[in-house]
């Protein structure tokens, strides 16, 4: 019954979507307002298809329906209740019921953002395009990947439950989700701009429509991968948290072109330049989503041989060229009104360093691509297999980053159009100092090794750089309209939201990358034979095993083992890494224990199960310092997010003049300053003059 | 101007300074236990997902961290050891693929990209450096001053 209601669900998206282009494009093809009207309204169908579907299977994992073959497979009786709502996304089919809905759940947002331009012909296509990508999932949902399939067979008493990795910690429950809202968020921008192509309205309108939709997508996408490596630290016990993976490498490549894009429109909404470019890059990190959806799903990755069998791969593959095609066809027809004869007059200058960002990010994007399905090309070469992992990645993203260190240091100080050598220096010579300063004391504290100091100083370059647009910002609001302190800063972000947002999320990443950096260079590790009641010590933390106990319940079996922890003679606290070895399995899965503190984490595992007869344990003791700020850096980031794309009244009501930009551009130079909102949105305090 | 150039220099200099003091490596050679674990870190555990042997607290990796340090005491060279588990499980094990063959792509192609789509950049910004500012007609003018509201300054 509940797969029947799931059924019906999946069909009427389908339909509702197929219904929706239909009108939608009838209505484009005879200017009849009344069908577009129509098409727009199909739009909340196929969210309701998805609600009813995503609810059935939700209702059939709660009630342990084992007649349907997902629930059979991936829930079981004794598995907790969060982690049997959370199965939802533990699988593929699934993860594709969780895409559609997320992907209904955007486009409604989208036409109901834009309910009073359901007939603008940019919208309709917008929303016509979304409509294709639904149709597109929900037909994997009726064709490979139906989450609805029943049992062949007898229905069991119980069903195999979830991957045991996949049930170890609560993070499961919102990574993917908030993976899925980054991923799915960028169908609107890549719609919008499918839409604009062909409209032929390439202005900067669809640029601006799609702003808040792409930064927030970008900021679920960062706070996504983050919490994937977050739960990778607390649940796999390595020690890591990223391990260049195929897996992460596939969420990254869109956030990398996303960060681009984000950086390359401002230059567009600007000077009205690099339209080709960032329609590429919109299409990429849609493309890309696919992509990774593709090499994650079809099981290409761990081998090529089980490609044939996979049933979702030639799918997603098919819709990737599609979507390829498509783009790189509509730009090519469009190419005469994509020309924009902007220019940029120096490379001192703020949108020179634009083009450097992106550069950088496209060449990271490549290396991450290049490592990723390297290997499969090789085979595909000659047969011979080899891996590209970790040290590649490493070796090939370092100087990418320091690069993008560097320039998110100087760039916000540079100046729109060109810098003088005196603006420079007055702008940029006491962070550089600042910077100098701080490798010295770093190199005082006696911190060792090229790549750690290098991220100190331009970690510390940039953040002084970011502090003194703060206070430039809010002295300029004191002395012109003597505001308090506090209330000049407030207003100081909120005059200009997108500047400053920018600014947050640059503190965020600082904070991200030093701890990247250092936690990875110093980390220590060591592992300890310890009898009842011997201690073993650390970089100053000593380990004393206490005791284990086995526990039975529901699906497991876990072995802790108790370690009390001190430093000196502060004892900080009994800390119990596990061994739990699921029904089913015959790996033991580890859950380490993790002391969390500002500076560094003791991290513990149990590497082998206490030894009855002498009372012995084998556990890995892991210090690994400033790790936590990698937590923090992305939730500043994800401030820094919110700020610049929190709606406003103001924001609906400022409109840009719909004046071509190419026409307004010369006259730029002298009336820069005139302008509020072009020469608001993005620029210096200061100015360029 | 010269406080400025005085004011780079220095900040360069400082630099190098703290550069040339922590970012030299120790002057001992590293012991064989630094160079197991950086052969162990660059080496695929055969029996895990993606992770190195150094990285893995499997049974295999244990025993492979053993035999790497085994065979370093026994007075074997880094490539040595590394050649010995290629021969045992071919280039696979690797996870720094080797720059030779086909294999050499992965190594060349994002450096070349990077160097070709940097000069389009130079080149780019060089030719529109020569371009003369264009003048602002009357016609543009009349539009800009449409868009304020009011006239523009001369």
């Amino acid at each position: 019954m509940t797969a029947v209601v799931g059924s019906a669900g999946v069909a009427l998206g389908l339909f509702a979507s197929l219904l929706g282009i239909a009108a939608l494009a009838l209505g484009l093809g005879r200017c009849d307002d009344r069908l577009l009207l129509i098409g727009r309204r199909a739009v909340f169908l196929v969210l309701a298809g998805a609600v009813v579907a995503a609810a059935a299977m939700e209702w059939a994992l709660v009630t342990h329906d084992f007649s349907i073959k997902y629930v059979a497979s991936n829930g079981s009786l004794s598995t907790p209740l969060l982690y049997t709502v959370s199965a939802l996304w533990g699988a593929l089919e699934g993860s594709i019921l969780l895409w559609a809905l997320v992907l209904a759940g955007y486009l409604v947002v989208t036409v109901r953002r834009f309910r009073h331009r359901a007939t603008d012909p940019l919208v309709a296509w917008a929303t016509l395009t979304g409509l294709v990508v639904a149709v597109f999932f929900f037909a994997l949902m009726v064709g490979p990947a139906n989450p609805f399939r029943l049992l062949d067979g007898p229905i069991p008493l119980d069903g195999n439950g979830p991957n045991p990795l996949l049930q170890n910690h609560p993070l499961m429950a919102f990574h993917p989700p908030i993976l899925y809202l980054g991923y799915v968020g960028f169908t609107v921008p890549f719609s919008f701009a499918v839409a604009a192509l062909v409209t032929g309205r390439l202005g900067e309108g669809w640029l601006l429509e799609t702003r808040r939709t792409t930064l927030a997508a970008w900021g679920f996408l960062t706070v996504g991968i983050v919490l994937g490596g977050w739960w990778s630290y607390e649940v796999l016990g390595w020690g890591g948290y990223w391990a260049w993976d195929p897996v992460e490498n596939a969420s990254l490549l869109p956030w990398l072109t996303a960060t681009a894009f984000l950086h390359s429109v401002v230059v567009q909404e600007r000077r009205g330049m690099l339209r080709v470019w960032n329609l590429s890059l919109v299409v990429a990190t849609f493309a890309l989503t696919i992509l990774g959806t593709f090499l994650t799903r079809s099981g290409i990755i761990n081998s090529v041989h089980a490609f044939s069998q996979s049933p979702i791969g030639p799918a997603l593959l098919g819709f990737l060229a599609l979507v390829a095609l498509v783009a790189v066809g509509l730009i090519a027809w469009r190419a005469d009104l994509l020309r924009s004869p902007g220019r940029i007059d120096s490379p001192w200058s703020r949108e020179a360093a634009f083009l450097g960002n992106n550069l950088l990010f496209a060449t990271f994007a490549l290396v991450v691509l290049l490592g990723t399905v390297f290997p499969l090309l090789a085979e595909a070469y000659d047969g011979r297999q080899l891996s590209v992992g970790e040290p590649y990645f490493d070796q090939m993203t370092m100087p990418i980053g320091f690069a993008a260190l560097f320039l998110m240091a100087v760039a916000p100080a540079l100046p729109w159009r060109a810098a003088s050598g005196e603006v420079m220096h007055r702008r940029l010579a006491p962070s550089a100092w600042a910077a100098a300063l701080a490798m010295v004391v770093a190199v005082v504290l006696g911190m060792r090794g090229l790549a750690p100091l290098l991220t100190v100083g331009l970690g510390v370059f940039a953040l002084a750089g970011i502090v003194r647009q703060f206070v430039a910002g809010t002295r300029r609001r004191r002395h012109m309209n003597g505001e308090h302190r506090l209330a000049a800063l407030a207003r100081t972000i909120g005059g200009n939201r997108r500047l400053y947002g920018g600014l947050i999320v640059h503190v965020g990443v600082v904070l991200f990358a030093v701890a990247f950096a250092l936690s990875s260079a110093f980390a220590v590790e060591r592992e300890l034979d310890l009898g009842l009641g011997e201690s073993g010590e650390l970089r100053g933390y000593d380990v004393t095993y206490l005791g284990s106990e086995t526990t039975s319940g529901g699906d497991k079996t876990t072995v802790s083992a108790r370690l009390a922890v001190g430093r000196g003679s502060r004892r900080l606290g009994v800390y119990e890494p596990a061994l739990s070895q699921f029904r089913g399995t015959t790996q033991a899965i580890g859950t380490p224990s993790v002391r969390t503190t500002l500076l560094d984490d003791v991290y513990l595992t149990l590497i082998a199960s206490p030894n009855a007869q002498a009372d012995r344990v084998v556990v890995g003791v892991r210090v690994n310092p400033l790790v936590v700020w990698l937590w923090i850096g992305t939730g500043v980031m994800a401030t820094g997010t919110v700020v610049a794309a929190w709606p406003t009244r103001s924001a609906r009501r400022r409109h840009p003049p719909q004046l071509p930009t190419e026409v307004v551009a010369p006259a730029l130079g002298q009336a820069a300053a005139e302008v509020p909102h072009v020469a608001g949105a993005g620029a210096t305090p200061g100015g360029a003059r | 101007m010269n406080t400025r150039v005085l004011s780079w220099a220095g900040v360069l200099a400082v630099v190098v300074l703290a550069l040339a003091v922590g970012a030299r490596p120790s002057g001992n050679p590293p012991t064989p236990v630094a160079r197991a674990e950086r052969i162990a870190a660059e080496l695929r555990c055969p029996v895990c997902q993606g992770l190195s042997v150094a990285d893995s607290d499997s049974p295999t990796a244990r025993d492979i961290r053993a035999d790497i340090l085994r065979r370093l005491d026994a007075g074997q060279s880094d490539a040595e050891v590394r050649q010995a588990y290629v021969e045992r499980y071919g280039v696979w094990i690797l996870l720094r693929p080797p720059a030779e063959g086909f294999g050499a792509l992965v190594w060349v192609v994002p450096g070349m990209a990077a160097v070709l789509g940097g000069g389009g950049l130079v080149l780019a910004l060089r030719r529109w450096h020569r371009l003369r500012t264009p003048e602002p007609d009357p016609d543009d003018r009349h539009r800009v001053e449409q868009a304020l509201g009011r006239p523009l300054l001369p």
